[in-house]
């Protein structure tokens, strides 16, 4: 190249960094991007233009290529924490935690002063359900920065996650007071006093911003809860409608609306189920003992009275942990599994959960029946704790699993009950509910016999029973 | 050569040299009036003037030298580029033919006469030409451009792909270039592949802004328009300040409704552009949208004047005149444009949208007379075929609009549509413009399907509304800026309607079976006025919805002030001589009043200007008025504060403008008409048990105000009640709206 084509050319690289950093600035990253892909044709790509272009990828929501840009750029310059906040971020959103944990770390030890990797640590924290710590490191950032919102409701939220709902509740009216006119804080107010169960206040608290002309997800969607909680379903289902229409790619909000409206598609759609959990990973199993949920007991309990017949310490073969979750039917048959254990789930950030514990001998992330048709191997026990109350008709899911099963094996499951004398349907919380007849009719088609059906309490809601069936069946041609 | 050493033409000739035409004709002018270089001092001035568009003193000069200097080719050619420009083809081709016979390989004459052939269709021919003239110049990126294009129009993909790409890569920043590349890639091969060729030539030469430009318009041709700014904005960043790159970047942001930066790159190119009557017609409208309406009509008349009557043009001049409170003028450059292009359906709606503001035009039946003759112009487009449609329990509402949102068809509708039972009917909204903002998340909230359809045409639209098996669709933007009711011509549903939306009379058009209204927009008697059925609502035909953050109603101020103060919010477009006229006899007969005129069109300083002396010329005070522009939604209801008494304008009345002023407390005297737009107060009125404020002509209107003016006491009265009287009223009465909407859809769908 010519001294006048390389002096144009960084004429042209200034103008690009330039013009890109002022798209950045005015919240244009997609307008920001192609000049900065463009960057990356120079001999030497500077360290501004590779930072640049993982924000923009950042911004953008291409998780998986911001945290590559950012790693690049960490390559070039190691250790610098507005990449490794950067990265952090991504991999927060790309659910995973632990390696966000260890960026957000690096990164505040890199810059004790940056209160964007101490917000980024506090919410990670929030995420691994380490409420206390993400309240301190929320507040140190609330104190560098009084003036910024999104810190303060950073804060309001670590103080619902960790039961510290005055503390919460005072911190939201204050900023409502400062800004009046964001549905935000009046949206975490209003679910705040839901987690107090004061669901009357949480509804008046939303009816009136509404009624005020504002207009937000958060606030239809915690109305709608508040308005389940007082089992006034109907009224419920305009604000999920509501809130789906304004956050039309959230397939929780649709699935809720759609549960409420009464409409009964098949089964709950894997981006329903995987949002579900996906949010919820880090406090489900609190959440589920808290609500004295008893099929891992349950099947426990199963386990070894058939091991006493069968005159085994362990269980005879591998075993499959269908929607493993957080591990929990992992943890119930510690010491029992000595052929190795196989959990399925669909939620990354379960997953993660499950990993962590390290029971499990292989887990696969993946829907139901995709995992199903990829496994070789026979099991001598499959169980599906909680996962059928996903699936509107049994006789596919069932099949899928008796497939796996190995002759001698076993099969245990539970369902919520439906009171119809046939058939399933959707109930109110989104969960679908089997009748007998149809579980048996189910069994049938798969060519499974059941062993025992016995009718349980699976867990309280509510402080309400919930009932549903534990079955236990083995393969009918063997 | 030192400047001191040079003559004014030799002067005129080097600015000429360096590209710098305007800086050259002071000096050629000068060397003409000194007699310095002859009939070249003429022609030289002649092509200056002809490259900025300045085409009526062009003109002369290039005539005289083209008299003068016979043997020359550039007088004709000139002469001939500008007789193209201004659509006179006959004589654009006599200019080029002329010049051939002398020079028959003179490449300007053969490329001009190629292009006259082109846009008329003879290709062949076009390509002929072009041939001849590379076959002179073979290294022309010109020539090779035009070929390119022929190939193109050809269907010849390939060849126009090569041929193009061939002239980037010697001018890198020939926007048109570009647009021949992007659709003849999209033309041969699918748009991945398309992108994907662009990028392998990116790859090659990333910092050339010629594959980004292709980008740009392949990313747009597929209604991409956010990454298709991206990449103008990178060709730009690349080769800044080119104008043709502007250009294309300020068709887009304002494709994307960003005007002040569309303003901001088009003025530019179109300063280094002059003839480019695209440009300048989308500058006009860009100007429209900031109000810059003074710029707008000099933009504009530069434009018929250098250019020709062209139709756009005078459409876009017709729409800001109105806006100016310019009726006359807006309504013969209205006709002018109809005059130009008889039939032409765009001038028409053109027409139609400024003739309800007519003083004494401004009438049903005119109305409904050039509506009609839309209907008659309107080119034979078949029905839709029928397509079988499922049983549902709902009916499927389809609403078309480009005012989903702050605009009064929100404030208008939204109350209503929320309250329509979501049982029986379910919504589509078919949106017109993309907005965001707390009024849209609400029609969101409402509607259980959401389009945003500016890109589609016409019958893409119609297709979709089809296929989505709508049951009645509502027009909900008529004729106005955003509109598209010919979509309904095509019967994309069973049943259709007008409501709000430029509802300022007839449609006239076929496919629209019933227009929703009220026994005050139209009562019996008034059918003839319509090709719609008239759909009467049992209340008004629209429903209020206040906004939340609107101040408090003030104690009437005449009380304190010891003179009344009158108010108008109202746009200049309806403030018609009669009625500055009328209202100038108010003032003169009440000493101590004051009227206040609050509109955003007098935040443009010459329009400002131009309102002072309509109103001085009407004989009104301006000691005693105070004008005020713009300002946001909420300072202009507290500035109601200050009004005792709103005064409505005619023929064309007020619609929200009525119901801000009753909610905040002000009254409003109104004359109605026999049109739906004059009609439009009596309507609010009337819902709101106020219809002794409508009079029926001038005298009455004056009598009417001189009494509420004179019993302050009542009107304090009037106004301490009067936003609970609002609300308690069925304008404001959601739910029962909502039930009368329901069963007078349901109604009709009955009846279809």
């Amino acid at each position: 190249m010519s001294g006048h084509a390389a002096h144009a050319e960084q004429a042209i690289a200034a103008r690009l960094m330039a013009k890109a950093s002022l798209l950045l600035q005015d919240r244009r990253p997609a307008e920001a991007l192609p000049l900065l892909d463009r960057l990356h044709h120079l001999p030497r790509v500077p360290d501004k233009a590779r930072e640049a272009r993982a924000m923009a990828l950042l911004a953008l929501g291409r998780y998986g290529d911001a945290a590559s840009a950012a790693g690049e750029a960490l390559d070039a310059l190691p250790g610098a924490a507005v990449l490794l906040h950067l990265r952090g971020r991504a991999r927060l959103a790309l659910g995973q935690d632990v390696e966000a944990l260890d960026d957000a770390a690096a990164a505040v030890m890199a810059d004790s002063a940056s209160t964007d990797a101490k917000g980024l640590m506090a919410d990670v924290l929030m995420k691994l359900g380490k409420a206390d710590e993400a309240i301190f490191l929320a507040w140190r950032v609330t104190e560098a920065l009084p003036d910024d919102m999104p810190a303060h409701l950073r804060l309001a939220q670590a103080f619902i996650m960790g039961g510290r709902h005055a503390a919460a509740e005072e911190l939201l009216a204050a900023l409502e007071a400062r800004a009046p006119k964001l549905a935000l804080p009046i949206a975490l107010r209003a679910q705040n006093r839901l987690l107090m169960h004061d669901a009357p206040e949480a509804e008046r608290i939303t009816r009136t911003a509404l009624d005020r002309g504002m207009v937000e997800v958060s606030l239809h969607s915690v109305l709608a809860h508040a308005l389940v909680t007082q089992s006034r379903l109907a009224e419920a289902g305009l604000h999920f409608r509501a809130a789906a229409r304004l956050a039309p790619h959230d397939a929780y909000l649709a699935h809720l609306a759609s549960a409420a409206e009464g409409g009964t598609p098949d089964r709950a759609t894997d981006a329903y189920v995987s949002a579900v959990f996906d949010g919820y990973a880090g406090r489900f199993e609190a959440e589920l003992l808290g609500m004295g949920y008893r099929v891992p007991g349950l099947v426990r309990l199963a386990v070894d009275r058939w091991l006493a017949e069968i005159g085994a310490d362990t269980i005879p073969g591998p075993v499959l942990d269908l929607g493993c979750g957080t591990g929990l039917v992992g943890v119930a048959l510690l010491g029992l599994t000595g052929a190795g254990l196989c959990g399925i789930d669909l939620s990354r950030n379960m997953i993660a959960e499950t990993r962590a514990k390290g029971i499990y001998t292989e887990l696969h992330q993946a829907e139901f029946s995709v995992a199903l048709a990829r496994l070789q191997a026979r099991y001598a026990l499959v169980a599906a704790a909680d996962l059928f109350c996903y699936f509107g008709d049994l006789d596919t899911a069932l099949r899928g699993a008796a497939a796996r099963l190995a002759p001698d094996g076993r099969m245990m499951f539970s369902v919520e009950l439906s009171p119809a004398p046939d058939g399933w349907e959707l109930g109110d919380s989104g969960r679908y509910r089997h009748s007998l007849a149809h579980v048996s009719a189910a069994l049938r088609q798969a060519g499974l016999v059941a062993l025992t059906v016995s009718p349980e309490t699976l867990r309280h809601n509510g402080g309400e029973p919930v009932a549903g069936l534990f079955v236990i069946a083995r393969r009918q041609d063997c | 050569m030192s400047a001191a050493l040079q003559t004014p033409f030799t002067a005129g000739l080097a600015a000429l040299h360096r590209d710098d035409p305007a800086a050259a004709v002071p000096w050629l002018e000068l060397a003409l009036a000194q007699g310095e270089g002859g009939a070249y001092a003429s022609l030289n001035l002649g092509m200056a003037l002809t490259t900025l568009a300045r085409f009526n003193e062009a003109a002369p000069h290039l005539r005289h030298a083209l008299q003068a200097l016979p043997e020359l080719p550039e007088p004709g050619v000139r002469l001939g580029v500008i007789a193209a420009t201004r659509g006179d083809t006959a004589e654009a081709r006599a200019r080029y033919e002329d010049v051939l016979r002398r020079h028959p390989r003179h490449v300007p004459a053969l490329a001009g006469l190629a292009s006259l052939a082109e846009k008329s269709g003879a290709l062949d021919q076009a390509a002929a030409l072009v041939a001849r003239a590379r076959a002179v110049e073979p290294d022309e990126p010109e020539l090779d451009f035009a070929a390119a294009r022929l190939a193109l129009a050809a269907h010849d993909a390939i060849g126009a792909a090569s041929l193009a790409e061939a002239v980037l890569h010697r001018r890198p920043c020939h926007a048109l270039a570009a647009q021949v590349l992007a659709r003849a890639l999209l033309l041969a091969q699918p748009p991945a592949a398309a992108l994907a060729r662009l990028d392998h030539l990116a790859d090659a030469a990333p910092f050339s802004p010629a594959w980004a430009l292709a980008q740009g318009f392949v990313l747009a041709q597929l209604d991409q328009v956010e990454p298709a700014i991206a990449a103008f904005q990178l060709a730009d960043t690349i080769a800044p300040g080119n104008p043709d790159i502007l250009g294309e970047l300020g068709r887009l942001l304002a494709r994307q409704d960003r005007a002040e930066e569309a303003l901001a790159t088009l003025l530019p190119a179109l300063a280094a552009r002059p003839a480019n009557l695209e440009w300048r017609n989308l500058a006009a409208t860009l100007l429209w949208r900031r109000h810059r309406y003074a710029e707008m009509v000099a933009m504009l008349r530069d434009g018929i004047a250098e250019f020709g009557p062209h139709p756009t043009l005078n459409l876009n001049l017709a729409l800001v005149l109105n806006a100016q409170g310019r009726q006359q003028d807006a309504l013969d450059a209205a006709d002018a444009a109809v005059a130009h292009a008889p039939g032409n359906l765009a001038a028409l709606v053109n027409r139609i949208a400024v003739l309800p503001y007519h003083e004494t035009l401004g009438t049903a039946a005119t109305l409904a007379a050039a509506a009609a003759d839309i209907a008659a112009a309107l080119p034979a487009t078949p029905p839709l075929p029928a397509v079988a449609r499922g049983a549902r329990s709902k009916l499927r509402v389809g609403m078309l609009s480009g005012g989903f949102g702050v605009h009064p068809v929100g404030w208008l509708t939204l109350a209503g549509l929320e309250a329509l039972p979501e049982h029986r009917f379910e919504i589509t909204a078919y949106s017109l413009k993309p907005r965001r903002d707390a009024l849209n998340a609400r029609f969101r909230a409402r509607a259980a399907r959401w389009r945003e359809v500016a890109e589609p045409d016409d019958s893409a639209l119609a297709r979709q509304i089809q296929a989505d098996e709508i049951d009645i669709l509502i027009d909900m933007g008529g004729y106005g800026d955003t509109g598209r009711p010919f979509v309904l011509t095509q019967r994309p549903a069973p049943l259709q309607l007008k409501w709000v939306g430029s509802q300022f009379g007839t449609t006239g058009l076929p496919g629209v079976d019933f227009m929703l209204t009220d026994r005050w927009e139209t009562p019996a008697g008034f059918e003839p006025f319509y090709s719609e059925r008239l759909l009467r609502l049992p209340d008004g035909y629209v429903c209020y919805l206040p906004p939340s953050y609107a101040p408090a109603v003030s104690p009437l101020p005449a009380l304190a002030n010891g003179h009344v103060t009158f108010g108008c919010f109202n746009n200049l477009a309806k403030l018609t001589p009669a009625v500055l006229r009328l209202w100038a006899r108010l003032l003169r007969e009440m000493p101590d009043a004051r009227l206040v005129i609050r509109t955003h069109a007098l935040s443009d300083p010459g329009t400002r200007t131009l309102a002072q002396q309509r109103f001085a010329a009407a004989g009104l005070p301006l000691a005693r008025m105070e004008l005020h522009g713009g300002c946001p939604h909420t300072e202009m209801l507290a500035s109601y504060t200050t009004i005792d008494i709103a005064l409505d304008p005619f023929p064309y009345t007020g619609g929200l403008t009525v119901c801000e002023a009753l909610f905040m407390g002000v009254p409003v005297v109104s004359l109605a008409g026999d049109s739906f737009a004059g009609r439009h107060a009596l309507s609010h009125l009337s819902n709101v048990g106020l219809p002794d404020w409508v009079a029926t002509d001038a005298e009455g209107y004056l009598a009417r105000v001189q009494a509420a003016a004179a019993d302050l006491p009542a009107l304090a009265a009037l106004r301490a009640g009067l936003r609970q009287r609002v609300l308690a009223s069925p304008l404001c009465d959601a739910p029962r709206f909502g039930t009368n909407l329901a069963a007078a859809l349901e109604a009709a769908w009955a009846a279809a």
